[in-house]
């Protein structure tokens, strides 16, 4: 099908007027118009003509109506395999569609025959399918639309694809195979989510838990079981046990031994008491014998000892008289030494009275001199102590320091120097006589002197005799500085700090001092050699001596005599001391030997004494030693017999331990098993109410129960899976079958428009969506990128190229379609149009391409067959 | 003349937790249902005895409901006298069982506690040989041989186990011998434990369980009912039905060709009795796609109609022909799909469960595209 006109009256903008493209030719054709001229207004028409049912009141015709209402009319001239026609269509009043055979001249159908003629043309069969082949004013083909327009243009491409390589739905298996998916996803839905996992909710988890609960279960029950069935064994012991300890043979048996053992026990014991009385017995019999031959043995030794101290006795007495006689004769000689010791110290202590009066009154003597002379000494010390004093005195008066002296010095040349200085720097006059005038001139009532400079230092007035007098006067000028004046100042204050008129006044001054130094100095020296220790020193040992002196005694005597009287005293002293001392040791001697001798009497005595106490009267002696023996005798024998009957009694007796640890053990034997008998009730109370709760509970019932049901649960799980399974498969076989088969369905389209593809990029490839026919993605440089994400430029070129490519497709098929672009290449760049240009020549060998473009300078260069809107009365 | 009734393995208190909830109530009540039931035949037959030989409780702690329900059960038939055998599942072990029994039983029950011969009536001496334990490892009936009774007297033997490999748990030690009433001069050796009826010999008998609990055996649950005309005669047997519930296995051996629906359908039972059907069935052989897909269908069709339906398949073989997968899709993704599973179905080089899992997947697209064409 091909375009050769359009026209369009009342359409919009054009309120009762038409307009009307003529002379659309093969190839391109371009109409280029500025905004607002009419472009969109046509292509909406030209689409409302094809698409719009002529008895429509829709929005899309709502649209093409002008403000002021009327008509609509939209006419359109084509070509076809089978000839021309001229398309008809008004809207609204006087609403009617036709079509009529130009060839001919003649009308090929009306109303609802012609929406049938241009449905032919528009959705496939005979004509073409138009619809594919709009592209719309920024409009890129890929944006959302409303869905009746999508579904619309999407059968048109299948229907396309589908003629050129077989029904879709034969090769992807169509509405079956969707129905086969819908129903796999139906049956797996419920079971597994997308991911695999079992769904939450779903039969398959429901199974999983279930099975998961009944393990639980299973293994509790079991466990239970186990208890039950270990407490069943423990009852049936614990019976059997009973029974045997209850058994009455057993009983008997038991309390029998323990009799016999008892029985045992008490026949030893009473054996042991007759040992032990036996032994008792011999035990008393031993002690008594042992005592009497003691008594008997003392006695004899007693009767032996006294006869022996009978003779001792008168010796001793003896002994004793011979040292109190003895003792007392070195009493008496004791007593001469004594007095002779006493009248030789009596001597002694007269002489060495005598002596010490002597050597007191020589004492005294000897220190009334010394005083004398320290009295002596004492007074020139305080003479020549207030000399010196005085001397200081007069010392201090002038004493003058000798660095204010060089200080001074210092200073006078100082002002000396500043001095001259000074007088240097002033005017000053000189007067060289005429002879005979000398003397005439007078300063001061003076004579000048002549011949010689003299300074001048203030207003100075110079009586000139005969003349006058002439005053000189010195300007402001002042002396150079102070500097002069200070220096006196400070020579003044230095000579009034050292209290003298001028230097040489201080320095007379100085010698002075030096001299009365010397002096003070001798003096010091003087009264240093007086009193070395200081003057208070020599006052205080002078008035301690005083105070000492004691008046002088007189004593007659030769000291050197007394000396040796006294000397001999002592010596006779210590003879007599000495004859004395010889004299103890003797007496203390005879004094031991008496004690000695008494004591040795009064033990003999005493043991005497003692013995014959025990001993009795001396005639009954052998008497009582007699009847002592006999007793011996006679104890003797009873101990004899007692120990026979011990030695007789001790083998006969039993071993009582044995025995009591026999009847222990019997006895134990049976109180253990009684015991025994009593725990194993209890034990057997508890096991019946453990059994008895548990075996109420029917737990290996609930066990066996579980059991099965968790076999079932299992066995339902791998149903579970497998079904799982099957699907899965079956679902991974139908979408790769089915995308294999869509990719070979898709094929004619990708491979006419990757060349077209290739004239504005390189190295690209391109994916259909397989439900909507259109690109889906690209890959460039490797990397895929999604249709929506592509720029707006890149997307509007892939939209129209995508539909040249099914235009291709088309006239390929001999079904040629006009590819209608209303503005539609707003995004793109100059270089990308100029290739879309080329591409759009390229493709219009084939097929004829209507653009519509308000880009007036930019579409110029695309060239091809300029269109003109004209005005356009329809026929009536 | 002497009538009695021989039945055992009651299993009374078995839960059946492998079924849905509502079939285990069923069962269950079906199981103590069973006492009613044998009280019924045994009054029909003219029997005034019924042996248990053994299992009459599951456990050897059955629920004091379970318990004393049956006892009051068998009390309330006191015309009857019920002789209870303790078995591998209730022996004698199962003091704390049988202690509950002795304290509630009503006069005409009687426990056997031991090995020794029991007067029953006027001419009727029963040797019985109660299980000591679950597994006694010895022949319990070896007493019998010596046991003496008066000449002119009824010689019955009543035990529980195995006389060869019939045993249901696979013990082999305490195998019962086989000629046992022969070599203890018994009249009739009632036995018990397996749960399928079995003839040892003319006077040698496994009764079967009344009630049955499982799939392994075919024959429907019956109790015997013996008439001995006089000592030493030979016994008269006859089997009673006593069942509430039919346990049914169905084999198919399918051809490829065969239409395994409509076999399906001949070998079902009446539609009257499937309510309290359990029904097995076990599919083997080949089946096309198409035949498949049809007979699962009519399996999921008939389910609702049995107390229990399952079926187990891993012996059906399924073929795909290329008749099979034209009627997917002659062309196209589909047919891609149908081949690619085929072909992985086949593949030897996967294992066998991909194997199969391919093969279900592809009977599986198959169902799909019926549903979908129809």
């Amino acid at each position: 099908m091909k375009l050769t006109a359009l026209r369009l009256h009342n359409v919009r903008r054009f309120a009762g007027r038409g307009v009307a493209i003529e002379g659309m030719g093969e190839g391109v054709n371009v109409l280029s118009a500025a905004n607002e001229q009419g472009k969109s207004t046509a292509f909406e028409a030209l689409h409302a003509l094809f698409f719009q049912p002529h008895g429509s009141t829709g929005k899309a015709v709502q649209l093409l109506r002008p403000y002021s209402g009327g008509s609509p009319l939209v006419e359109a001239d084509i070509v076809t395999a089978e000839g021309r026609f001229r398309l008809t269509k008004q809207f609204y009043g006087g609403k009617r569609a036709r079509v009529l055979d130009l060839d001919r001249g003649r009308l090929v159908a009306q109303a609802d025959e012609a929406e049938a003629f241009l449905a032919e043309l528009t959705r496939g069969g005979a004509g073409g399918p138009a619809g594919l082949l709009w592209v719309r004013q920024g409009i890129t083909g890929m944006d959302r639309r409303s869905n009746s327009e999508e579904e619309g243009e999407r059968r048109v491409r299948e229907t396309l694809l589908t003629s050129v390589q077989g029904e879709v739905e034969a090769l992807t298996g169509g509405r079956r195979m969707a129905k086969i998916l819908a129903a796999c996803e139906a049956e797996l839905a419920p079971l597994v989510t997308a991911g695999g996992r079992p769904k939450a909710g779903g039969f398959y988890a429901l199974a999983l838990d279930d099975m998961a609960r009944l393990e639980a279960e299973e293994t509790r029950l079991a466990a239970d079981v186990a208890v039950l069935r270990e407490a069943l064994e423990k009852r049936r012991a614990t019976r059997k046990r009973l029974a045997e300890l209850e058994d009455p043979d057993a009983k008997a048996e038991r309390r029998a031994a323990t009799l016999a053992a008892e029985a045992a026990f008490e026949a030893a014991k009473r054996h042991g008491e007759a040992l032990r009385t036996a032994q008792a017995e011999a035990e008393l019999a031993r002690n008594r014998h042992v005592t009497a031959a003691e008594l008997l043995r003392v006695f004899d030794a007693d009767l032996i000892r006294a006869g022996d101290l009978a003779h001792k006795v008168d010796a001793a007495q003896r002994r004793r008289d011979e040292a109190v006689t003895r003792r007392s004769r070195l009493m008496d000689e004791q007593d001469e030494a004594r007095q002779a010791v006493a009248a030789a110290e009596q001597q002694e202590r007269e002489h060495r009275a005598l002596l010490a009066r002597l050597d007191a009154a020589l004492g005294a003597r000897m220190a009334g001199e010394h005083l004398g002379r320290l009295q002596e000494r004492l007074e020139k010390a305080e003479v020549e102590r207030t000399a010196l004093e005085a001397d200081e005195a007069s010392l201090a008066a002038i004493d003058i320091d000798p660095a204010g002296i060089r200080q001074l010095q210092e200073l006078e040349v100082e002002i000396l120097r500043l001095r001259v200085a000074e007088e240097a720097r002033l005017p000053s006059l000189r007067i060289d006589y005429s002879p005979g005038g000398e003397g005439k001139v007078l300063l001061s009532g003076a004579p000048l002197p002549g011949g010689k400079d003299l300074g001048f230092a203030a207003t100075t007035p110079l009586d000139i005799e005969g003349i006058g007098r002439l005053v000189l006067r010195i300007g402001a000028t002042e002396p150079n500085s102070g500097a002069l004046a200070k220096a006196e100042a400070r020579r003044r204050a230095l000579l009034d700090r050292l209290g003298v008129e001028s230097l040489a006044a201080a320095q007379s001054r100085l010698a002075l001092a030096q001299d009365k130094a010397a002096a003070v100095k001798l003096a010091r020296q003087r009264l240093a050699d007086l009193a070395p220790q200081g003057l208070g020193v020599l006052q205080a040992e002078t008035a301690r001596l005083a105070a000492a002196q004691s008046p002088a005694l007189e004593v007659k005597g030769d000291p050197d005599a007394a000396r040796q009287a006294l000397l001999e005293a002592e010596t006779l002293v210590a003879a007599t001391r000495n004859a004395a001392r010889e004299q103890a040791p003797l007496l203390e001697q005879a004094a031991s030997a008496v004690v000695a001798a008494e004591t040795e009497l009064a033990i003999i005595g005493s043991d005497m004494a003692g013995l014959e106490t025990r001993l009795g009267p001396p005639d009954q002696r052998l008497t009582r030693q007699a009847q002592l023996r006999a007793e011996e005798a006679q104890l003797r024998v009873t101990l004899e017999s007692a120990e026979a009957r011990v030695t007789s009694l001790r083998p006969l007796v039993p071993d009582l331990s044995v025995a009591k640890a026999s009847l222990e053990r019997i006895s134990s034997v049976e109180v253990a098993a009684n015991q025994q008998v009593s725990q194993l009730q209890v034990a057997l109370a508890d096991l019946n109410g453990h059994i008895q709760a548990r075996a109420d509970g029917a737990v290996e019932e609930d066990w066996g129960e579980a059991r099965e049901a968790l076999a079932a649960a299992r066995a339902r799980v791998e149903r579970f899976k497998t079904e799982i399974a099957v699907l899965t498969r079956l679902r991974q076989e139908l979408v790769a079958a089915r995308s294999a088969a869509r990719d070979l369905y898709l094929k004619p389209v990708v491979s006419e428009l990757l060349p077209m593809l290739g004239l504005l990029f390189d190295d690209i490839d391109i994916s259909f969506d397989e439900e909507t026919l259109l690109p889906q993605s690209v890959r460039r440089n490797g990397q895929d990128e999604e249709v929506e994400r592509l720029s707006g430029g890149m997307r509007e070129q892939l939209s129209i190229l995508t539909r040249l490519a099914f235009g291709r497709l088309l006239a390929r098929d001999g079904r040629a379609a006009p590819v209608i672009l209303d503005d539609a290449l707003v995004y793109s760049d100059d270089d990308r149009i100029e290739r879309m240009f080329d591409a759009l020549h390229r493709q219009a060998r084939d097929q004829q391409i209507l653009v519509f473009s308000c880009r007036q300078r930019a579409f110029a260069r695309l060239g091809g067959n300029v269109l003109q809107m004209v005005d356009w009365t329809p026929e009536r | 003349m002497l009538r009695f009734l021989h039945t055992s393995d009651l299993h009374l208190g078995k839960r059946f937790g492998n079924f849905p909830e509502d079939l285990r109530g069923r069962l269950r009540e079906a199981r103590h249902g069973v006492l009613a039931r044998l009280a019924a035949v045994a009054r029909e037959g003219d029997a005034g005895l019924i042996l248990l030989a053994g299992d009459t409780f599951d456990t050897e702690t059955p629920a004091p409901a379970i318990l004393r329900q049956a006892l009051a059960e068998m009390g309330h038939h006191s015309s009857l006298r019920w002789v209870l055998l303790p078995g591998n599942h209730d022996s004698l072990q199962a003091e704390q069982l049988w202690e509950a029994v002795r304290a509630a039983a009503p006069p005409n029950v009687t426990v056997i506690t031991q090995g020794a011969p029991l007067v029953l009536g006027s001419n009727v001496i029963l040797l019985p040989a109660p299980c000591t334990a679950r597994r006694p490892g010895r022949d319990l009936t070896d007493w019998m041989d010596g046991a003496a009774t008066p000449e002119g007297h009824f010689r019955l033997g009543l035990a529980h186990g195995a006389i060869q490999h019939f045993s249901e748990d696979d013990a082999a030690s305490d195998i019962i011998a086989p000629n046992r009433a022969q070599r203890a001069g018994l009249d009739y050796l009632a036995l018990g434990d397996w749960h399928g009826q079995v003839a040892v010999n003319e006077r040698t008998y496994y009764s079967g369980a009344p009630e049955p609990d499982r799939f392994k055996h075919e024959r429907p649950g019956q109790a015997l009912l013996i008439s001995l005309a006089a000592p030493g005669a030979t016994p008269e047997i006859r089997g009673v039905d006593t069942a509430g519930f039919a346990w049914r296995t169905l084999t198919l051996d399918l051809l490829a060709s065969e239409n395994g629906a409509a076999t399906l359908a001949n070998g079902l039972p009446p539609p009257m009795e499937r309510r309290q059907t359990l029904l097995r069935l076990v599919l083997r052989g080949r089946a096309g796609l198409a035949g498949r897909a049809d007979l699962t269908n009519s399996i999921a069709h008939l389910a609702p109609e049995f107390a229990h339906l399952e079926c187990d398949e891993r012996d059906l073989i399924t073929e795909g022909e290329a008749g099979d997968l034209d009627r997917i899709d002659s062309a196209g993704a589909l047919r891609e799909a149908a081949n690619a599973l085929l072909v992985e179905s086949r593949d030897p080089a996967r294992s066998a469960e991909e194997r199969d899992i391919a093969a279900a997947a592809l009977v599986r697209l198959f169902s799909y595209c019926d549903a979908v064409t129809s």
